[in-house]
């Protein structure tokens, strides 16, 4: 076991090398650099620039340099937690990001949380009422919350919330509190905010992983353990917990990995229109300005999570699963 | 005198009591009756077998007993009487009790239990052997933790695991199917029940094994004078098992009576028929099986007489010898551990082991062994559906012997066409997007013959010679049974005229009756087309039926081959003989010797005489014992030490 989490690390250094070399390519391929992007602005806000202050800054930043340097310096900078510059925010990219970062894990914990609480004992509730009216019925409620458009939820929660409880609209705490440390009454605040954007991205969510849930355990549920379970006088609910939903959890699980870099990019519309300070927001913003070191940054973190993320549910997954465990007649 | 009829008089009272039960199942526009108004009873400690094909309601009646029944089916009538030897109350009627009554809680697994056909499926993949088998223990009796265990360990050693436990910390898919069984029935007896429902517990089982079980099963029924509800189609186990035999044909009750009855004296039409239906030892030669639901056999006959002629293969002048001939066969596989650095480990299989053997022109060689054996890679290989690591297969042609291994690109495509493959699973070896159309053209549409109007008329004949009717050529075979799906696949097999065909289990996934028709259709086609083949199967007695030399493979190696007159009567190799002596006769005079069986298993190459196995200075060789007869066996052994 140890040998193959230790393998599973080694297998990971290759793979982000690669990643953070697209990552590259893939920032350095729209034409021009975000200079020119702020030039364009600034004439078409019918401004002047002076072409040699733009000159000085494309040398000072290493604009000028072959591009494989540029990469180098970059990619080894990451190493010891130097991301770049932001030339946006005019600000090191640790410091615009480091901020959010807290409210962004915040927003996306609790997410996950609701997602689980209410997808869980719906999905098994629906598998194993299969085609009764509880399933339809909240099959029907599921697919009206995938279906309908998170921003369009996100307004008229806001509203509703603004209207019923005199919740200040957008953002994650009342304006009083911007800029301040933390204390009880922000914390109370941010709770008071918190639940429009959970639940506004949690019913999508909320509704696609009913769905996997149910498919999931009937699957299980037609397997002929469960006659034997059933044979043996369990009853009937701790037989459904100890043998389909354990075997069922195994998508769950292989899709942790999934799960970590939706943290920082999930729900980016949602965010805007509830204007949270989160990450999702400035990743765009990042993408649209060619703010690359910062752009860049942000899809190397995505990648680094997704790598973790499938390192932790392959390592869950072994140990739950006697199957993978033990593969390959390895001894125990 | 049987141990149940002992019973009978001791106890007036049945154990279980099962009348007019009718179970209905509700499918989309109705209701379907898969039990109609069934009765029988058991009574303690004795062995009823029910018996029927798939489809017949057998398994639902088991289900009813123990109400596990699925979600869309109900017992619409009956009562099913259970009167507990342990208590003195009176029988409780099992069919009234609320399907959340405690009591059906604690009767599964308490008082009756089951055991199921798929020991793998019907394991938790997840969990221990030991958690599995003491569940029933610590839901039923209150024990505690080492209790528990200790007599989990027990009933395990009890069951035969060697080391119980190991077998305890062991998850299923670590065992032979053997010991997945005997883990299930471990599962069933623990707490010591008053009577056990075996639903085909021997039917995914290799044959040896089977016996095993059998005889397992037997001896902890006396020992603890359970009585046991045997479900099965296969008259074999039950002439070995029961005590009293219950037909059910289409939910209803054919005939029931004792096992002496039922073999001695069979008066329903459809039991007499039934037992017509399965190939035996004692067939006459030439003498066919009666198909159970026959249409008009004998017109079927004169059609493949008529369109014999155009599906001959090709007349060449072959030289004299066997059309086929093997050497030296082999075939290893290599499992590489996957690793990106470094080579990783790689473990070597060896398949098939110095395996040779010839097939005369229009000559059946039946090849016998069990799951795992190698059998059927032998047959890819001949195929060239695998490449062989050594050894050569010649098939003879206008040219002389040719090497098959050594074909490539048209001369291989030309190969291809003179040998066809009936496949095992009706279901899954038709494409089930294609129409019956399109998978009868494709050999002509791949191999480019004819043109489009030829190929339509050679459909129409093709499916009249495996007797099809042309109206099905655009339907899909989901739309088919299991047998008419076969006689697909022997068609497409057809098509292109082959002249060597292998046969790879092409009725073991049948029921009997419709397997009595394809043998019949086989063996009919053979004759008329003067097909060479290679038939593989587990089950010895199709393997008398249809083939003139029998090969017996063993791990690998071909450990026996002769005719199957010899083979029968002198069979000489150990495990060879091992085979012969597990197999279930459908008759009383010839019943299982079980204790034999138990202490003189010949599975194990370890078990085996010396004269059979390798020694340090001498390999093992093919040795002649008789005109066409060979065993595997020591080459420095004497002639006269093979003699069983």
């Amino acid at each position: 076991m140890f040998s193959y989490i230790l393998k599973r690390i080694l297998y990971m250094v290759p793979t982000l090398i690669l990643t953070s070399i697209l990552v590259f390519i893939l920032i350095e391929l729209p034409p021009g650099d975000y200079f020119e992007s702020y030039v364009n602005e600034l004439r078409a806000a019918g401004e002047t620039v002076d072409p040699k202050l733009i000159e000085y800054l494309r040398t000072e930043y290493g604009f000028d340099k072959p591009i494989w340097e540029r990469y180098l310096q970059w990619a080894t900078g990451m190493l010891v937690g130097d991301f770049g510059y932001s030339f946006e925010y005019e600000l090191p990219v640790n410091e615009v990001i480091g901020d959010r970062l807290f409210f962004t894990i915040i927003v996306t914990f609790f997410t996950i949380i609701f997602t689980w609480i209410i997808a869980f004992p719906i999905g098994i509730y629906s598998a194993t009422h299969q085609y009764s009216w509880g399933d339809y019925g909240l099959t029907f409620i599921g697919l009206l919350g995938l279906a309908t458009p998170n921003f369009l939820l996100a307004l008229i929660m806001m509203f509703l919330a603004n209207e019923y409880f005199g919740t200040t609209i957008g953002g994650l705490v009342d304006p009083q509190y911007i800029g301040e440390p933390f204390s009880w009454g922000k914390f109370v605040s941010v709770l008071e905010h918190l639940w429009i954007p959970v639940i506004v991205i949690g019913t999508s969510g909320t509704a696609a992983m009913i769905r996997r849930v149910r498919a999931n355990l009937l699957d299980e549920l037609r397997k002929p353990y469960v006659t034997t379970a059933r044979a043996k006088g369990m009853p009937e609910f701790r037989g459904l917990m100890k043998y389909p939903f354990r075997m069922s959890l195994n998508f769950f699980i292989a899709d942790i990995g999934g799960l970590l870099p939706t943290i920082i990019s999930g729900a980016e519309i949602v965010a805007i229109v509830l204007s949270l300070e989160t990450t999702g927001p400035i990743l765009i913003q990042a993408l649209q300005s060619q703010d690359m070191y910062l752009a860049g940054s942000f899809l190397m973190l995505l990648g680094f999570l997704t790598v973790i993320g499938v390192l932790i549910s392959d390592i869950a997954l072994a140990f739950l699963d006697p199957r993978i465990r033990l593969q390959g007649g390895v001894s125990r | 005198m049987r141990s149940g009829d002992v019973n009978r008089e001791m106890s007036a009272t049945p154990l279980l009591k099962i009348e007019n039960l009718e179970v209905s199942f509700e499918i989309q526009g109705g209701h379907v009756y898969a039990v109609k108004g069934v009765s029988f009873s058991i009574n303690p400690g004795e062995v009823v077998a029910v018996v029927g094909e798939s489809g017949s309601g057998k398994s639902v009646i088991a289900q009813s007993i123990l109400r596990i029944l699925p979600r869309n089916a109900d017992i619409t009538a009956g009562s099913i009487l259970f009167n507990d030897p342990n208590d003195n109350n009176e029988a409780i009627d099992l069919v009234r009790l609320n399907s959340k009554d405690q009591y059906l809680y604690e009767l599964r697994g308490g008082r009756i239990s089951m055991v199921f056909q798929e020991p793998m499926t019907a394991l938790s993949p997840l969990h221990t052997i030991g958690n599995q088998v003491q569940e029933a223990l610590v839901l039923h009796r209150e024990k505690t933790d080492a209790q528990a265990r200790s007599e989990t360990e027990e009933i395990l050693r009890l069951v035969g695991f060697p080391n119980p436990a190991r077998g305890y910390e062991m998850y299923p898919f670590e065992l032979s199917g053997g010991l997945r069984q005997r883990a299930v029935i471990a599962m069933a007896l623990i707490c010591n029940p008053a009577m056990v429902i075996a639903d085909e517990p021997t039917t995914a089982l290799d044959v040896t094994v089977q016996a095993q079980i059998l005889g397992l099963l037997k001896e902890l029924q006396k020992k603890f004078n359970t009585a046991i509800l045997m479900i099965t189609h296969d008259l074999g186990v039950v002439a070995n098992m029961a005590d009293k035999v219950v037909v059910v044909y289409h939910g209803e009750v054919m005939e029931a009576g004792s096992v002496h009855d039922i073999f001695r004296r069979p008066r329903h039409p459809y039991l007499k028929a039934l037992i017509a239906a399965i190939p035996h030892f004692e067939m006459e030669e030439g003498e066919r099986l009666v198909s159970l639901r026959s249409n008009d056999a004998d017109q079927s006959n004169k059609t493949i007489h008529k369109l014999a002629a155009k599906f001959k293969a090709p007349d060449e002048s072959k030289t004299k010898g066997p059309h086929l001939i093997v050497k030296n066969l082999r075939k290893e596989f290599t499992s590489t551990k996957g690793s990106w650095f470094g080579a990783g480990e790689s473990k070597k299989t060896i398949a098939v082991d110095n395996v040779s053997f010839e097939i005369n022109q229009g000559e059946c060689l039946g090849l016998v062994g069990e799951s795992g054996s190698g059998k059927t890679t032998v047959a890819k290989l001949v195929m060239r559906a695998l490449e062989a690591t050594s050894g050569s297969v010649s098939l003879n042609t206008s040219n002389g012997m040719s090497d098959i291994l050594a074909l490539s690109g048209p001369q291989l495509m030309e190969f291809r066409r003179r040998v066809q493959m009936i496949f095992q699973d009706p279901f899954s070896s038709l494409n089930p997007r294609m129409t019956i159309q399109n998978i009868l053209s494709e050999p002509y549409i791949i191999h480019n013959v004819g043109t489009a109007q030829k190929r339509q008329a050679d459909i129409l004949d093709l499916l009249q010679l495996v007797g099809m009717e042309p109206h099905c050529l655009n339907r899909y075979p989901h739309s088919f049974s299991g047998g008419q799906r076969q006689r697909i696949g022997i068609a497409r097999a057809l098509a292109l005229h082959p002249e060597l065909m292998v046969c790879d289990e092409p009725v073991s996934a049948l029921d009997v009756s419709v397997q009595a028709q394809i043998l019949n259709l086989l063996n009919d086609l053979r004759k008329e087309l003067g097909l060479t083949s290679l038939f593989i199967s587990h089950n010895l007695a199709v393997v008398n039926y249809v083939a003139e030399r029998i090969a017996v493979m063993c791990q690998g190696k071909l450990v026996e081959i002769a005719s199957k007159e010899q083979l029968f009567a002198n069979p000489h190799h150990p495990y060879t003989r091992s085979l012969l002596s597990a197999v279930p006769y459908p008759d009383l005079d010839r019943l299982l010797d079980f204790e034999n069986i138990k202490y003189s298993s010949s599975m194990e190459a370890d078990d085996w005489g010396d004269v059979y196995k390798s020694s340090q200075d001498a390999g093992l060789e093919s040795i002649k014992v008789d005109e066409g007869h060979f065993v595997l066996a020591n080459c420095n052994c004497n002639i006269s030490e093979l003699r069983p």
